[in-house]
């Protein structure tokens, strides 16, 4: 269970955002929709712990996460999390299987591999050269990155941002099905995907919104 | 991590033959230059010390030095063999051999040298021995001949002028070790066999003459008071007239002035190879602090999704060794491929080039570059890592 309790966050262009505490359960999908700048990937990426929290915390099945140190962070997050990236972050010159064995670095066992690229349907192209995919593939190959080592938490910040709305939505269909008995939580601007999602919240009613300091 | 090291390296091929290149010219060029000097004064070095002194025709005391010890050159001017009777008169003198050359060649490659056994007496034999002084047509080849000709102990040779060979055979009956200097290059007959050769060329009268005799003395006072002697003394050859103005040099000080100009020709190259590794140690730092620069994308990819900065500095460390190993290891094989090629250049000088030799300094500038090669991206790396932080 993630619990998430007076935070805010504060940029270096000294503006704020403060949320109002939420809590996702496990083994449930979250829908996070908010117009631009509400918070929505700063939230995500707080929970990731690829940003640190200004005030607040954030705790993850009991562990307060905001106390943690970066390396604590990088390690539950390679350990426990993936996280699905708008632009993908894939090394284009690599092919798709080296892209996900890069996990290997740190330990991560990436066996299962080849039943999740076919489960996304794109394990013929597993060694194929990542610069060489469509938009949807190279996302299907970011979801199979994420979901490889087994997480228990999946967060995907605008996983169908680059994609037309009929990819998009198959993208969003495979991520939801694959993603079963994990918590998913997803940063997307299109209402029309809300229902594969168990849950939506809306970020505009969840954040006091920005304000200047 | 190796596996993914190399992988990484692959997909960025071009910068890092770039950086390969860069490495191995600079390392090659420094340890060659290094090498070839060293070799060379080692090679002049060994021979220098072991005749008390060498007596020839009147001329530059350097040709003679390097004619008698190391076979370089093609020596024209010439004193009578019959001159050696009078050497041994002198009661100083312990052991007279005289040398003399034809211009025949031995496969129109290999110089051919009239001198007695005594000149081979204290070379080791690959196989068979010295030839015999009281018979003819016997020759011994150095290891280099016998190598690239094939020959054993009992083949017979035939030696010429151009392409042409003379139609007497010479017995082989002694093939020298591997010295590494100019006795690989040379084979060696009794003086009376060069004669023969000539006479049966029909030439009608030929002088029996040598170019140089290298003489031992009893004691090395002896040597100085010969040289003294001798200097200045010109020959008279009774029969014909002919006179030959002679001179007596002690090899040991005209090595030591030609080491002495060699040292500062070996000075000058290190400083030069110097500034060329300084310009590369420049060249390689900036390539590898660019390409950590390029890199800057990659690390954070991978630091997004987890990968601690210590695993990516490992990773880049790996494959800057890979790199440095590889260049360094492409360096020292280049130089010697270098040594291979340039033996020819090295042998006029009487040296012959082991590519197999190996200095210690060597071992140090290869460590050197590998070093080079490497640091900037520990030190790329660890300042990196000191930033490290994600919210950026």
């Amino acid at each position: 269970m993630i619990c998430t309790k007076n935070l805010s966050k504060h940029f270096k262009n000294e503006t704020a955002i403060d949320y109002h505490d939420m809590t996702f359960e496990d083994g449930k999908s979250y829908m996070l929709l908010g117009a631009s700048g509400c918070g929505k990937s700063t939230l995500l990426n707080m929970i990731a712990g690829i940003l640190s929290v200004d005030s607040g915390s954030i705790e993850i099945d009991g562990v307060d996460m905001s106390l943690k140190t970066q390396k604590e962070r990088d390690k539950f997050r390679i350990q426990k999390i993936g996280y699905i990236f708008q632009d993908f972050k894939l090394i284009p010159e690599m092919t798709v299987i080296d892209n996900i064995n890069i996990l290997r670095l740190e330990g991560v066992d990436t066996s299962g591999v080849d039943e999740i690229l076919a489960k996304l349907e794109i394990l013929d192209k597993k060694n194929k050269k990542v610069k060489h995919l469509s938009g949807g593939e190279k996302q299907r190959v970011a979801i199979a990155r994420a979901i490889v080592k087994k997480p228990d938490i999946i967060l995907a910040d605008e996983p169908t941002g680059n994609l037309n709305f009929a990819i998009g939505e198959e993208v969003i269909k495979q991520l939801v099905e694959i993603s079963k008995g994990k918590t998913l939580i997803a940063v997307t601007h299109d209402e029309r995907l809300s229902s594969y999602f168990d849950y939506v919240i809306d970020m505009n009613e969840m954040t006091g919104g920005r304000r200047d300091v | 991590m190796f596996k993914f090291a190399l992988k990484n390296m692959a997909i960025k091929k071009i910068q890092i033959i770039l950086v390969v290149l860069s490495v191995v010219i600079s390392a090659g060029v420094a340890i060659l230059a290094y090498n070839i000097a060293s070799q060379i004064d080692d090679g002049i070095s060994s021979n220098a010390g072991y005749y008390s002194l060498i007596v020839g025709p009147a001329g530059s005391n350097t040709d003679l030095a390097m004619n008698s010890m190391y076979f370089t050159g093609n020596p024209t001017e010439t004193i009578p063999y019959s001159y050696m009777d009078t050497l041994y008169k002198d009661t100083n003198v312990r052991r007279v051999i005289p040398l003399a050359i034809g211009g025949g060649t031995y496969k129109n490659q290999y110089k051919v040298v009239g001198t007695s056994a005594d000149l081979l007496a204290n070379k080791g034999f690959d196989s068979g021995n010295a030839f015999d002084d009281s018979t003819d047509c016997q020759v011994v080849v150095g290891y280099t001949v016998a190598q690239r000709n094939n020959l054993s102990v009992g083949d017979k040779i035939k030696i010429g002028h151009g392409t042409d060979a003379h139609g007497q055979d010479l017995e082989v009956v002694g093939i020298l070790e591997q010295s590494y200097s100019s006795y690989d290059t040379v084979v060696f007959t009794q003086v009376k066999t060069l004669w023969h050769l000539h006479e049966n060329e029909g030439e009608e009268h030929h002088d029996h003459n040598v170019y140089a005799f290298l003489i031992n003395t009893n004691n090395l006072t002896g040597a100085s008071t010969l040289i003294r002697k001798l200097n200045n003394t010109v020959i008279v050859d009774e029969e014909s007239g002919t006179t030959y103005p002679i001179q007596a040099i002690e090899p040991m000080s005209i090595m030591r002035g030609v080491l002495d100009d060699l040292g500062d020709t070996k000075y000058i190259t290190l400083v030069l190879c110097a500034i060329i590794l300084a310009m590369n140690i420049l060249v390689i730092s900036i390539i590898t602090l660019l390409n950590m620069y390029n890199s800057k994308k990659e690390i954070s990819l991978m630091r997004l999704i987890g990968i601690s900065m210590k695993k990516i500095n490992l990773l880049y460390i790996i494959q800057n060794s890979i790199i440095g190993i590889i260049s360094t290891l492409l360096a020292f094989g280049a130089s010697r491929l270098c040594l291979l090629l340039m033996s020819g250049f090295a042998q006029k000088m009487g040296v012959v080039l082991n590519y197999g030799k190996f200095y210690p300094l060597e071992f140090v500038i290869l460590l050197g570059v590998f070093i080079i090669t490497v640091l900037p991206t520990i030190i790329c790396t660890y300042s990196m890592a000191r930033k490290d932080s994600l919210e950026q």
